[in-house]
């Protein structure tokens, strides 16, 4: 069974059954018109021959200077019937046919004359006779035969040599067809060889296009983007868990420290109390890392609801700044903002989280009496939000990372509070409500990030 | 035996400069790379405890820059646990590496480990006549017996056996036993070594004038 699943043999299979059709076909048609061609020789024969004994047995009056006693008009029912010689040489003779005739009065019912190789009275009827048998207008039937045809014989060689010719071109065919079917479907033995060990693990196979114009080619090309796309989201995923494991391999450090130290020896109380501070601070990370973790894992996973209800954006900015500004002052700086009306669709509480996440790094990275513009507008049918700092700025190299999970410009964890992960989660944010966000940044000038959200 | 500790999470710093003066270094810590990469430089400690992960200057680049100068033992503390990370260490020049988090029973090994190897031994066990010196467990033993010695008259008997046959200068002395928050009393020292003489016999630790002092 298995191999009637394989589809080179199926289209093998076809193929060799159309081949055999199309054989026979010509091989019939051509055995066809042979036979018809040497029947209607013999029929020319057997007429011929006719026509001498007819014109023997009622002879036309011959032309003036060939009328003689030579052929007398013969009475045939009283007279022995004799061909003349030339024409007795028609029947007589070696030919292989064995022509015959005879010659009855089917009246009387009493045979008027044979030829002398006329092998039987009464009315032929074997298999390989062939001839007519006909009625004169003067009422004698005449039959003329033939006893042998090797047309036929020699018919059916020709026949066995086309049949043996025929299974030379099968054969041949079915070679020629099996090559090329192997040679087509070579890319597809090749493309499941590399979709085999992909989906044994090994993510950077791919396969060797040679041919990129055949549908097979775009097929592959297409399968190979598709399989460098999975690679980059395992590696990216793979690189995400080990970032995370990392993440929360200091607190756990910071954990495991302070209690091993602390379970030494018997401390005070104030020690103590120092101790389980020390642990909470820790664990509150790892709680603000992993609620982080998880919420970037549920937009990652496309489960992330994200509410859409028509929303004045206006006030949901304005309500952020407030909310900030006396920490801005706390640190000496100077918040200015603009807003011009703006309502749009989407998440109050989840542009609340990025804009504030915004806020507190324009907060942290900013220099002292430095300041921090808002500015809210609608543009487009967009609405624009900018958050510029007056800030240190970020280093070109750092630019283009900003966004990306735990990626530090400074390579450390200064500010517990900082996971690494709030401008990723501002992106998953705002790309979920179609927007975009960018960021454009001078190095000892600011930074300004731009938040653009469909209204 | 006197440490530098460089780490940037000031909980983790904290508790591991107090587990370690517990367990009779002289500890002084750096909270940056800056900082850190300049203590390094200032004073020839005994062994440092490095993050790699560090704000201003990481740990790869003190550690680049040490070893320009120096061959203080150096054990690398990080949160990277994949082979090219320590093998990065190693061939960077770290001596130990040691995968946060990790237990502190097995930071003092790699410590003690370092330390020894930094001072050619190879076992923790130092015998000098009839003194014997455990250092993995900090015990001194005279003749089988145990001795009781205080945390600092026991640092400076270790860190004189490690240094046996040569002269070891006050200041010396003054820069391994005490860290960087203690103010250095001239005759503290002085009182130590009394101590440890009435302790393990007059002539353990002879006195070189005008040099220091020295174990035979």
């Amino acid at each position: 069974m298995k191999i009637f699943n394989s589809i080179k043999w199926r289209l093998q299979l076809w193929y060799g059954l159309i081949l055999v059709l199309v054989l026979a076909g010509f091989g019939i048609i051509a055995l066809q018109l042979q036979y018809e061609r040497q029947m209607s020789l013999l029929n020319a024969e057997l007429e011929f021959r006719f026509q001498k004994v007819v014109s023997a047995l009622h002879p036309h009056p011959p032309p003036p200077d060939q009328r003689s006693d030579e052929f007398p008009p013969q009475d045939l029912r009283s007279r022995e019937f004799h061909l003349p010689p030339e024409a007795q040489a028609l029947f007589d003779s070696d030919d292989p046919h064995h022509f015959y005739f005879i010659i009855w009065d089917d009246n009387e019912d009493k045979k008027i004359a044979q030829s002398t190789n006329a092998l039987i009275f009464s009315r032929p009827n074997h298999l390989y006779q062939f001839g007519f048998t006909r009625r004169l207008p003067s009422g004698e039937m005449v039959s003329i035969e033939c006893c042998n045809v090797p047309e036929l014989h020699e018919l059916k060689v020709a026949a066995w040599k086309l049949a043996g010719a025929g299974v030379v071109i099968l054969i041949f065919g079915l070679a020629v067809g099996g090559w090329l079917v192997s040679h087509a479907i070579r890319p597809i033995n090749s493309i499941s060889d590399a979709a085999v060990k992909i989906s044994a693990g090994d993510l950077s196979q791919r396969i060797n296009v040679a041919e990129t114009e055949s549908e097979l080619g775009k097929l592959a090309a297409v399968l190979n983007s598709t399989f460098a796309r999975l690679e980059a989201a395992f590696a990216q995923q793979k690189q995400f868990a080990s970032d995370a494991a990392h993440e929360l391999r200091t607190p756990v450090s910071v954990i495991l420290t302070q209690t091993q130290t602390a379970l030494n020896r018997e401390r005070e109380a104030k020690d103590y109390k120092e101790t389980i501070e020390a642990c909470q601070r820790a664990a509150q990370r790892m709680k603000r890392l992993i609620s982080a973790l998880l919420e970037l894992a549920r937009f990652d996973a496309g489960q992330e609801h994200v509410k859409r209800k028509q929303l004045d954006l206006t006030q949901t900015v304005h309500d952020c700044v407030e909310m900030i500004r006396p920490i801005a002052e706390e640190h000496g700086l100077k918040l200015i903002s603009e807003f011009s009306p703006v309502e749009i669709t989407g998440d109050s509480e989840r542009l609340t989280q990025v804009v504030t996440n915004l806020l507190m790094n324009a907060i942290q990275y900013n220099k002292p009496r430095g300041e921090i513009r808002v500015k809210l507008e609608s543009k487009n049918g967009l609405a624009i939000l900018t958050v510029a700092d007056t800030g240190q700025g970020i280093s070109h190299l750092d630019l283009p990372h900003v966004f990306k999970r735990f990626y530090r410009g400074d390579k450390s964890r200064t500010g517990a509070s900082n996971t690494g992960l709030g401008l990723a989660i501002c992106k998953a944010t705002v790309e979920a409500h179609g927007g975009t966000i960018e960021v454009a940044s001078q190095e000892e000038v600011g930074t300004t990030f731009t938040i653009r959200l469909p209204s | 035996m006197r440490i530098l500790i460089v780490e940037d999470e000031p909980d983790l710093l904290r508790s591991l400069a107090q587990a370690l003066r517990e367990e009779g270094y002289a500890v002084d810590t750096a909270p940056d790379g800056e900082e850190g990469s300049y203590k390094t430089e200032s004073y020839d400690y005994d062994a440092i405890v490095l993050d790699v992960m560090l704000p201003k200057m990481d740990g790869w680049e003190i550690l680049k820059c040490l070893r320009k100068t120096k061959k203080t033992p150096v054990l690398m503390l990080t949160a990277r646990d994949q082979t090219r990370d320590r093998v990065k260490g190693l061939d960077s020049g770290a001596d130990d590496y040691i995968v946060k988090p990790f237990d502190l029973s097995e930071l003092f090994a790699r410590l003690r480990s370092i330390i020894r190897r930094s001072n050619n031994k190879t076992t923790n066990i130092i015998e000098i006549s009839d003194v014997k010196i455990d250092t993995a467990a900090r015990n001194i033993f005279v003749k089988d017996k145990p001795v009781e010695l205080t945390a600092r008259e026991y640092a400076l008997v270790e860190f004189m056996a490690l240094h046996r046959g040569e002269v070891v200068t006050r200041t010396q002395l003054y820069e391994h036993l005490f860290d960087e928050n203690e103010s250095s009393l001239s005759n503290l020292l002085d009182v130590h070594v009394s101590n440890v003489r009435k302790k393990l016999g007059a002539e353990f630790i002879v006195t070189r004038r005008g040099h220091g002092y020295c174990i035979e």
